[in-house]
């Protein structure tokens, strides 16, 4: 038998077993994940308030900060978010890497808006969503390379700028990271980062980046 | 997207999809009843996010990563409580007359479950949702010259496991 009879006989097998369930049950059972959802980014929000006391403190003792982690520093303007080495969050951190790389390490899905603005502030055209839905005023960047990504693997290969890097022991345990490169994003593409799910302990966790045209209203200014 | 009738275009997925999605999950879990739950979780969280898996290039394939996913999570919650088999060490699967409906060549399927866990990955993608080598590096989180190599791989082990017993069938 060569490889390709081989494959065949494969193949055949595929159609030999049958998912029984109806799609009403689907549907039914979706409707309940998405309320879950719901419940997750009402708790978020609660929690954002919690997570801005965190960012006060960070600002206030900037020893604590790690050394060197942010080496563009001291070519930015006082008080830029670029020159504090990590905007530590509960729900995320914002690292600027050297070559002028971004590591958004996410925790929890929790204050988009602030990511979207300290993202934004670093330079990333971004629109952030942690709602379950996507900002209608973004549109794909085009047909070919409207693209989504979960970080489910142990490493996934550059989007238009953006890479996905993993917990070097185990790809399946937070604290997920991203790592954007925006000097290497296509010309008038911006990203768009939104999730499903909650990182965490919960198996519901999907962080989704895709490429859209950059704008005022979906990627800012 | 239009949120006002979502289940619409999800329906038609889903009866076009649910099959070859369950297949490749059961390849890679070895249980039909598992496969089947792992599957409709998934298949419930693609419609609970149908605004964005509908235009994810692969849908499928994100559903079948979502139950495999599931799956993890549920072996890590389970396994202080339940010893769990090694699949790559299954004799066979399952006995003659235990498959639902009785027409998955038991051989075939004890051989994939044979295949170490990646390798099983890669031929549920490549082989039975049909998705190029790009894509299935991008569902897995590889490059595409290690799904070249796990798929090599795979194909010489069931050549090696399948084809003298085929051959002895067909000289008998």
């Amino acid at each position: 038998m060569i490889d390709d009879e081989l494959i065949t006989v494969l193949r055949e097998q595929r159609g030999k077993v049958v998912m029984t369930t109806p799609v009403e049950q689907i549907i039914n059972r979706g409707h309940a994940v998405r309320n879950r959802h719901r419940v997750h980014g009402v708790v978020a929000a609660a929690g954002a308030a919690a997570a801005a006391v965190v960012v006060t403190v960070s600002v206030a003792l900037p020893a604590s900060r790690p050394a060197g982690s942010h080496p563009a520093a001291s070519h930015l303007p006082a008080g830029h978010p670029a020159n504090l080495p990590s905007a530590r969050l509960t729900a995320w951190t914002v690292t600027r890497l050297a070559g002028g790389s971004i590591r958004v390490t996410f925790r929890e899905a929790a204050d988009a808006a602030g990511l979207q603005r300290t993202l934004r502030a670093d330079g990333v055209p971004v629109s952030v969503t942690f709602t379950g839905q996507q900002n209608p005023a973004c549109q794909p960047y085009s047909a070919g390379t409207s693209q989504a990504f979960w970080p489910f693997g142990p490493s996934t290969g550059p989007l238009g700028g953006a890479r996905f890097i993993a917990n070097p022991k185990d790809a399946y345990t937070t604290p997920y990271a991203l790592v954007i490169d925006p000097s290497a994003l296509p010309s008038g593409a911006g990203l768009q980062i939104s999730t499903s799910g909650t990182p965490g302990p919960s198996d519901s966790f999907q962080l989704d980046v895709s490429l859209v045209q950059a704008s005022a209203q979906c990627t800012g200014g | 997207m239009d949120m006002g009738s979502p289940s619409l275009d999800f329906a038609e997925f889903y009866r076009g999809a649910k099959d070859d999605c369950l297949f490749a999950v059961l390849v890679s879990v070895g249980d039909q009843d598992t496969a089947q739950d792992l599957v409709a979780e998934a298949f419930a969280r693609a419609w609970a996010s149908w605004s964005s898996v509908s235009r994810h290039p692969a849908p499928a394939a994100w559903v079948v990563r979502t139950a495999l996913n599931a799956g993890v999570s549920r072996w890590r919650r389970r396994r202080r409580e339940v010893p769990v088999p090694d699949l790559a060490l299954v004799a066979d699967w399952p006995a003659a007359g235990e498959t639902a409906d009785g027409s998955v060549d038991p051989r075939i399927m004890a051989a994939l479950l044979r295949l170490p866990a990646r390798q099983r990955q890669v031929v549920a993608l490549r082989l039975f949702l049909d998705l190029d080598t790009e894509c299935t590096a991008r569902v897995l989180g590889i490059a595409p010259g290690t799904v070249q190599a796990h798929l090599g791989r795979a194909i010489a082990a069931l050549r090696g496991d399948l084809v003298p017993t085929r051959q002895e069938e067909s000289q008998s």
